[in-house]
């Protein structure tokens, strides 16, 4: 019997972020990804009047879409889609066109001016092929991420999308983000 | 010193260096050999903060690639914070200090001549010995912060006779640690993971990091269903978690913790058993909350009296596992101490005390000793007169306020010569302009630092340090509910001409005469440590670990026993403590209203966000980039009155200095108050990210400290803002 495919994912429990960044230099480092550029940020919002107030942070990256349109648009095949679901950009192939930038409805991707290459969030490949988690989802210090496989009935993540109400960020755009919100 | 540590020097000395000798450094016992294109793993510590995180360093060709954390030690439960993971900029810094430095120019000038060590060594030694000559040894004060290495520069000032050693707590925890020590003898962890209750005052948890303390208030707030009561004038991300937050009137909170004794005493709602067999004082204490209602209180803090009389039933239907947590950072005002002691005598009395979700006395671990030859010790008085300013406070730490007060009055005698390691006085002392004062009446000022810090600025000689990825450590235990043994090793080699406070400390003593007593290597140090851990080959453990974990905690309940002796005067917990009567001050606490600010003057507040650590890593680059400038937090309805906008250019006053920075107008502080980030507004240019740009809060801060601890009063300061 072949082994079941992965279809990785990640669902982000926003309620417990504290907006501390640990998760922007990991992936920083692990990515060596130079100062101008960020590979994932936390969206901050703070509202309400004195002293009726209310905060909170949400973090994102690229969604590893589904049908991901920086794929689609792609004129030398470099944005491809993983059988595991990730989205990744084959630095070799790219020519630095950016219609992929102008795709995606996440603005999850950047150009390198010093390498001319389009990159983005590729849920540390690199690490998850040596057995160790993203490097955002490790070094966070309240664990808001929970990265694992779909397919994998027994993963934490497939029992949070069992038992817990949750959202993805701009349906409307149809690609399929696999970035669960938990509310 | 002591002298047991010269009759066992033998001893110790000799099997330390038969060990010792065996294990000079080698890579970590399981993993292969650095070579080049090739990728090793090395557990190590953290030392971007104190806590002292474990992590596992990734080392690429040599280069530092990645720290990642290390989920064996629970302490640090299994992350690593932005600080952490911007370690490796430490190492690879082009600003950052890269040889022995000595002035060429007038001090704070920046101008500096590359020396060697022998020269920087040779010259401080001359200047100490000189100072020495003229003044005494007591004329040299050493200053220095909580470090693996501190011991050796501690040693070093202690050896070389002086009495004037001062450390951080006065500028931090004095008030807290004093508070609980003169209630409970010890100073106990809180149980956050288990318990149903939490109040917090200002200890902003979520922003200013503590492990466990911050990972298991999330996770009991957000999935254990702990109720958070938050106390804060600004609303910080804390109060955005908290159940609760209430914007208090800053410098009442003791008259909420005393409104909620009221009402936990007079509807019988302590813990009678507890209070019976485990405490003294009760009666008074009966007598002393009596007056101090919930509607008084509000009148006080502006928290409604209907809530803070069910906050109180609330706290006292979970106890015990209920606390009113201590904080850290608790430099806040003149009567801080006495807030601490009601909120370590609320906790009491509702028996939270050793029981799972309570306070819990901290776990220890023993570690062996290196036994050095002792020397004698100092024959003058400390230059702050602990003994006659702050009888009961921890007298080896220094009461740092009053200290430079009498150095620059010159009183009791003169201190003519300052040794700092790895300290930032400049940023970490109230009143800037005083503490400059103190630094040039030196005829000579040496810094141990990393970077070149405000102080090392108008320093006369400047000693690299090797950092904490670059060097191999001490071992240290981490108390707590479950203490751990960590153990820091070098990952990669220093990448500049630097070295460690050891051979700083020995190149020294060898120049004052002093060798005798740093006659070891610290392989030897390390094997006299570890050789009493219950472990078949400890070192090897830990350089394979980089912690160890007992198995045996936590435990709870180990005081709970008509046995049990507290370290107090009666032997149990005092709500009233003989101790305080005795020295003249409450020997329970009195609420005295603080002063408020007048109208058109706000109280500046200090506090933290979660990448900084105090005022030493906003130049740090990858941590700068989240607040590359401070700005100051003015509520709206203040800055309409002010005619201010947000982003505009604002000047803030205080009696002692004026700094300019731009306003950020926000909802989310008290209109009477403002507050600022710390670490910026530097002087020293070669931390060239935050060298005059934004505000140095130091400069506006005013002298004031806490009368029983001496802990600097952070908060005690009121300052005018105007657009410029």
């Amino acid at each position: 019997m072949p082994a079941r495919p992965k279809r990785y994912a990640m669902v982000v429990d926003s309620k417990k972020c504290i907006n501390c960044k640990a998760c922007v230099v990991a992936c920083r480092a692990e990515n060596s990804v130079p100062l101008a550029y960020s590979r994932n940020w936390l969206n901050e919002e703070t509202r309400g009047v004195w002293p009726k107030l209310m905060a909170a942070s949400h973090p994102e990256q690229c969604h590893q879409c589904d049908h991901p349109a920086c794929v689609r648009v792609c004129p030398t095949g470099a944005s491809h889609h993983r059988p595991d679901g990730i989205v990744v950009v084959n630095e070799a192939d790219c020519v630095g066109c950016r219609y992929c930038m102008i795709a995606c409805p996440y603005n999850a991707r950047f150009f390198r001016e010093d390498k001319g290459v389009v990159e983005k969030c590729d849920f540390c490949v690199k690490r998850l092929d040596r057995g160790q988690l993203p490097a955002c989802v490790e070094t966070c210090p309240s664990k808001v991420r929970v990265f694992g496989d779909l397919n994998d009935p027994e993963s934490k993540l497939a029992e949070l999308l069992n038992n817990r109400e949750y959202r993805v960020k701009k349906p409307e755009a149809g690609t399929g983000p696999q970035i669960y919100y938990l509310i | 010193m002591d002298r047991r540590k010269f009759l066992k020097f033998s001893v110790g000395g000799a099997a330390g260096a038969a060990i010792g000798a065996s294990l000079a450094y080698v890579k970590p016992f399981g993993h292969a050999p650095e070579k080049e294109g090739q990728r090793v793993e090395i557990p190590t510590t953290c030392e971007m903060c104190v806590n002292k995180c474990s992590l596992i360093a990734v080392v690429e060709n040599g280069v530092i690639h990645k720290l990642n954390p290390n989920p064996e030690n629970p302490k640090s439960r299994g992350m690593l914070c932005a600080r952490g993971n911007a370690g490796l900029q430490q190492v690879y810094d082009s600003a950052r200090l890269k040889r022995p430095l000595i002035r060429a120019g007038n001090r704070g000038e920046g101008n500096w001549r590359p020396a060697s060590w022998d020269e920087a060594f040779d010259f401080t030694a001359k200047k100490l010995s000189e100072t020495k000559d003229k003044y005494g040894p007591q004329g040299t004060l050493w200053s220095s912060t909580e470090s693996f290495q501190e011991v050796f520069f501690r040693n070093l000032g202690a050896a070389f006779g002086s009495p004037n050693q001062v450390r951080h707590p006065s500028l931090c925890l004095a008030s807290v640690n004093l508070a609980y020590s003169l209630t409970f003898g010890t100073v106990p962890s809180f149980d956050l993971l288990n318990s149903k209750y939490i109040i917090m005052s200002g200890a902003n948890r979520l922003e200013s990091f503590i492990t466990p303390d911050t990972m298991d208030l999330i996770e009991s707030a957000e999935y254990r269903k702990a109720k958070l009561i938050y106390l804060d004038p600004r609303f910080t991300v804390t109060a955005s978690k908290a159940d609760e937050w209430y914007p208090i009137r800053p410098g009442t909170d003791l008259a909420f913790i005393l409104a909620m004794l009221n009402v936990i005493v007079d509807e019988n709602r302590y813990d009678k058993e507890f209070v019976a067999n485990y405490t003294v004082g009760f009666d008074k204490l009966v007598e002393h909350v009596k007056p101090l209602t919930p509607d008084w209180a509000e009148k006080e803090t502006e928290i409604p009296a209907k809530d803070i009389t069910r906050i109180a039933r609330e706290f006292s239907d979970a106890a015990p596992r209920a606390v009113y947590y201590a904080g850290r950072r608790s430099s806040w005002y003149r009567e801080d101490f006495h807030m601490r002691r009601a909120q370590a005598i609320l906790n009491a009395i509702v028996g939270s005390w050793d029981r799972e979700g309570g306070m819990v006395p901290n776990g220890k671990i023993a570690l062996g000793e290196y036994l050095f030859l002792p020397w004698d010790d100092p024959v003058a008085p400390r230059v702050d007169e602990m003994d006659k300013n702050f009888p009961l406070a921890a007298k080896g730490d220094g009461a740092y306020l009053k200290l430079r007060e009498n150095v620059i009055a010159g009183t009791p005698y003169p201190v003519k010569a300052w040794m700092v390691h790895k300290q930032d006085p400049m940023n970490a002392l109230p009143n800037q302009a005083r503490t400059l004062e103190m630094l040039q009446q030196m005829d000579f000022v040496g810094v141990i630092d990393i970077q070149m810090s405000d102080t090392a600025w108008y320093a006369d000689v400047v000693f690299p340090e090797s950092t904490y990825l670059e060097r191999t450590d001490p071992v240290e235990v981490l108390s707590g509910i479950t203490p751990v043994v960590v153990y820091r090793q070098q990952v990669v080699k220093p990448v500049h001409d630097t070295k460690t406070t050891l051979e700083i400390a020995q190149g020294l003593a060898k120049r004052l005469g002093l060798s005798q007593y740093f006659d070891y290597t610290l392989d030897q140090w390390i094997a006299a440590q570890v050789k009493e851990l219950p472990l078949e080959a400890p070192l090897e453990y830990l350089k394979k670990h980089g912690v160890y974990v007992p198995r045996d905690f936590p435990k709870y309940g180990s005081t709970l026993n008509a046995e049990h002796r507290f370290v107090t005067k009666s032997g149990k917990i005092e709500l009233f403590s003989e101790r305080l009567q005795e020295a003249n001050y409450d020997a329970l606490p009195v609420y005295q209203a603080p002063a408020q600010p007048p109208p058109g003057k706000f109280r500046i507040i200090t506090g933290r966000r979660a990448y900084f650590t105090h005022a030493n890593s906003t130049n740090n680059a990858w941590l700068n980039q989240f607040a590359p400038a401070n700005s100051l937090w003015l509520n709206q309805s203040a800055a309409d009155n002010l005619g201010i906008a947000d982003g505009d250019r604002v000047e803030v006053a205080s009696t002692v200095g004026a700094v300019r920075l731009q306003a950020k107008v926000t909802q989310a502080i008290r209109p009477d108050c403002v507050f600022m980030l710390h670490g910026y507004g530097k002087k020293s240019k070669w931390q060239r990210l935050v060298a005059g740009t934004g505000g140095c809060d130091t400069e506006l801060l005013e002298t004031a400290w806490d009368k029983v601890s001496g802990n600097a009063s952070l908060h005690e300061t009121f300052v005018s803002v105007r657009k410029v």
